[in-house]
């Protein structure tokens, strides 16, 4: 049985996706806090103006299945009229959405009581810098941002609030998100000394982070996408949750979204896999941070800042492009899109391989979206937006369309990894039991310049990555250690994600790899792509507690009562 | 009746707490803000003053509204979200490999629909409890009605209440039966009506007595019809037994007279003044002593529940 879940007690961020709602400009501040209850007075200020997850109305959203290049899935959802969230709409859309999070160190400096801190997760109480060696960090921690390299005593990052606002026309952020930044410096000042503002974020020690969804122009405007700095869509098939959406929403999004059961139907996940204080997908109610009012509704979340290297990138694809081109004998402008896909598991736009295994195929793809679009057939539409999602890996077991080892099936092999994958005994199949337990929430946005076409110029580009989940240690940890850094689940040894993996210069050693596969039965030949350099690093981060409105409240209030 | 035992009312009650939508309130720098109703009803239950029952409390000084009425012995109010989900229940795993149980699919768990908000009070009932709790609530109404609003108000049914009777009747509509009620407020044993295993004995041999001796005098009867009603009157016996037995306890456990709150108010001042009476009388004269307690007694007035007194609400 599906119980409504309390949205006005979830912070917004873990629900919706900024970045794709509307929010394409974001701010992010860190703060110390040196006074207890000047810390506790900061954020009882700051309470009112958190952003829930409750649900809202946009009346300027435009046309769903019309107003994106592609189709999206909660657009079906919307075409036919049915609520995505859950419960009565009494709240506009904000123009600038606020959210809070701490790190172990904050919520101690904010006097919240032992007896609490003592039931958090080992990795949470480490903090990211510690977990580096696990994470693939520690080759890297000497280039983090200042902000990060300086994150202890008086300087250790306590709390994180981020804004995430619409844009001007022109690209700009709205005047909204300046008086926030106002609102919150003036806070910080107010204070007097018992909350301080960090700097040290990029080249200029900024004292926050900025961030924006790569713009794209066209004849009417500038418009956000859902690209990175490496021209690669992203953000689909984030998982979907229990309660997190109406039931007719649930429905349509926890297909590819959601787990896959034995008879291959899907259904949505647990939602104690991303809210504390809720039957995980181990069918129970894992410990958590006493009272459970503190931990119920709340989560955590990993903030990293990961630098993407457009310029190596680029060559590297050029290169590859060059070598598979003559390969395989396709144009370089083809063998460019193949390899690229190849490494990520979806077409630059986002088209998965499993539904476009080919070149061709793609172009028919896109050629019979272009018609859907053009003809505003919102029923041929509809399917499309399944299909960005809608698949499975059982027909491809050696990767020869979708690459085992690609970035996507990394991050979520779906049914890869189910032990009777290849059985023909049906009734053995187990879906994705293997990866229910595994799967993170993804946020963030991309930072440095937001023009689509800007060409590399030495300025600092990436993303901000934000992974929600209510284990960041069976989570977002085992995904980066063993699913990204590693790969003997995919039966590729020590190879690493060939995107965000680390590919480290060894010497004598053989240089960072990826086998893009070819059916066996077939004629062609398999490609390897090799001596990958290091195309991602991270630039620092923390664990945050992202906790429900009650508990911050209790912090703000002071009052937990953890007996 | 449950509810009423030893003299006391013990009122529990279940409030469904409206988990729809926000509500919109001033927050602390006077701008409106949005929270959702439970969380309204946390925040109202956090902020109301309990008992002055530690040095923080004390020091605040300011006291449980339920302090205000002189019938209330104790409040207690819980937030019931959902029931704890403690994993799968228990199978033998020969048993459930035999069933072909899937240990993947999750088991169903108990959720309740909306949040709840158990209630639960003792106090004093006036006139045998004829008109409890109605009465009492209506009392409380008029004694604390902006904290009873804030803590209920986004409870279903509660923004149709109006006026004191108005409350009383939403609340009772919540109530349960209090299946085990307890508090401890006598000295000695109370003179309860015993029943003997004797007595119990000789009701049972009474009945089966009766076609015995009637076949000695008159010979009514064959064997096997004099065996059926010896069954039969044993068997009736039994249920008379059964019926004395669950009568007797069903009957409340009588009340200490003198276990009312300003009574338990008195006493618990009593008891502070005299050990210092006494440890104040340990090294004087025995001779001056009967002075000193008749002195005690014109001070303290043990009879006079009135005063001087401890106050409600006050746990020293």
């Amino acid at each position: 049985m599906t119980a409504a879940l309390d949205l006005a007690d979830i912070q917004g961020g873990i629900l919706r996706a900024y970045g794709r709602q509307g929010f394409p400009k974001a701010r992010y501040f860190f703060f110390t806090v040196r006074d207890a209850a000047k810390g506790r007075v900061f954020v009882e200020a700051l309470r009112p103006r958190i952003t829930s997850a409750a649900r809202w109305k946009n009346p300027e959203r435009g046309e769903p299945l019309l107003r994106t290049r592609n189709p999206r899935v909660k657009d079906v959802v919307r075409a036919e009229g049915l609520p995505d969230y859950p419960g009565r709409v009494e709240l506009l859309k904000p123009k600038v959405a606020i959210n809070i999070g701490f790190t172990f160190t904050g919520l101690f400096a904010l006097g919240v009581p032992t007896r609490t801190l003592r039931a958090m997760p080992d990795e949470f109480i480490d903090g990211m810098e510690k977990r580096a060696a696990i994470l693939g960090d520690d080759r890297f921690l000497g280039t983090r941002d200042a902000i990060w390299r300086n994150s202890s005593d008086e300087k250790r990052v306590h709390i994180l609030v981020s804004l995430n606002g619409e844009m001007n026309p022109d690209g700009s952020p709205i005047a909204e998100l300046e008086e926030e930044t106002r609102a919150l410096r003036s806070l910080c000042a107010a204070s007097n000394g018992g909350v301080i503002l960090l700097s040290g974020h990029g080249a200029d020690q900024a004292d926050h982070q900025d961030l924006s969804a790569i713009l794209r122009r066209d004849a009417t405007g500038l418009w956000p996408t859902n690209k990175e700095h490496f021209h690669i869509s992203d953000g689909f098939g984030d998982p979907v949750f229990e309660g997190q959406f109406s039931g007719e929403a649930e429905r349509l999004r926890m297909i590819g979204g959601g787990k896959l059961l034995h008879d291959q139907s899907w259904a949505p996940l647990a939602t104690g896999e991303f809210l504390l204080g809720h039957p995980d997908e181990a069918q129970e109610i894992p410990g958590a941070a006493m009272p459970i009012e503190f931990s119920r509704n709340g989560t955590f979340m990993a903030y990293r800042k990961l630098d993407e290297n457009v310029g190596a990138f680029r060559d590297y694809i050029d290169d590859q492009a060059r070598r598979y081109a003559r390969f395989a004998g396709v144009p370089t402008d083809a063998a460019r899109e193949i390899v690229q896909a190849k490494l990520v598991g979806r077409w630059s736009d986002g088209v998965p391989l499993m539904e476009a295994p080919t070149f061709q195929k793609w172009q028919e793809f896109n050629a019979a979206l272009t018609a859907a679009t053009a003809a505003k057939d919102k029923a041929k539409l509809a399917e499309f937006a399944l299909r960005f999602t809608s698949f499975t890996y059982r027909s491809d077991p050696v990767g020869a369309r979708c690459p085992v080892t690609s970035h996507m099936r990394r991050a979520n092999p779906r049914d890869t990894l189910d032990p009777h994958y290849s059985s023909p005994d049906k009734k053995s199949w187990d879906g994705s039991a293997l990866v229910n337990r595994r799967r993170i929430l993804r946020r963030g946005l991309p930072y440095g310049p937001w023009d689509y076409d800007a060409q590399p110029d030495g300025q600092e580009r990436g993303i901000v990555f934000l992974a929600l989940c209510s284990s960041l240690f069976r989570q977002f940890e085992f995904v980066q250690q063993q699913w990204m850094q590693y790969g003997l689940d995919f039966n590729a040894g020590s190879d690493a994600c060939p995107v965000i993996g680390n590919h480290p210069p060894t010497e004598g050693g053989p240089p960072a790899k990826m086998m893009i596969v070819t059916d066996p039965a077939g004629q062609d030949l398999p490609f390897l792509c090799d001596r990958i350099p290091q195309l991602v690093e991270p630039r620092g981060g923390d664990y945050f507690f992202v906790p429900s409105m009650t508990a911050l409240r209790l912090i703000g209030m002071g009052i937990i009562d953890p007996t | 009746m449950p509810n009423i035992d030893a003299g006391h009312y013990f009122f529990s009650a279940i409030v469904p707490v409206c988990n729809e939508g926000t509500i919109e309130h001033p927050g602390v720098d006077g701008k409106p803000i949005r929270s959702s109703p439970i969380h309204m009803v946390r925040e109202a239950l956090e902020t109301l003053p309990t008992a002055l029952q530690s040095h923080a409390t004390e020091a605040i000084g300011i006291a449980s509204p339920f302090a205000r009425s002189l019938r209330t012995h104790f409040a207690r109010f819980v937030v019931l979200d959902q029931p704890f989900f403690n994993g799968r229940a228990y199978g033998d795993a020969i048993v459930g490999t035999i069933r072909g149980t899937d240990l993947l699919a999750a088991e169903p768990d108990d959720r309740l629909s909306c949040p709840y908000l158990l209630v639960m009070i003792d106090f004093d009932p006036r006139d045998g409890g004829k008109d409890e709790p109605r009465a009492y609530f209506e009392e409380l109404w008029g004694l604390m009605e902006p904290e009873l609003r804030a803590v209920f108000g986004y409870c279903y049914g509660f923004p149709g209440v109006s006026g004191a009777t108005g409350f009383a009747e939403w609340l009772i509509s919540c109530q349960l039966d209090t299946t085990m009620p307890f508090n401890d407020y006598w000295i000695d044993p109370p003179n309860l009506p015993s029943l003997s295993a004797a007595g119990l004995v000789a009701i049972l041999a009474g009945f089966v007595a009766v076609p015995i001796l009637a076949q000695l005098r008159y010979h009514f009867w064959h064997g096997p019809v004099l065996i059926l009603l010896v069954l039969l009157a044993l068997l009736v016996g039994v249920a008379a037994d059964y019926l004395l037995v669950m009568g007797r306890g069903a009957r409340p456990f009588p009340g200490n007279p003198r276990a009312t709150l300003p009574h338990i108010l008195k006493s618990l001042y009593l008891q502070r003044a005299f050990a210092r009476f006494v440890t104040d009388q340990q090294d004087r004269d025995p001779a001056t002593w009967g002075a000193a307690f008749r002195d005690f007694l014109k001070t303290h007035r043990p009879e006079d529940l009135t005063g001087p007194t401890q106050p409600p609400g006050v746990i020293r």
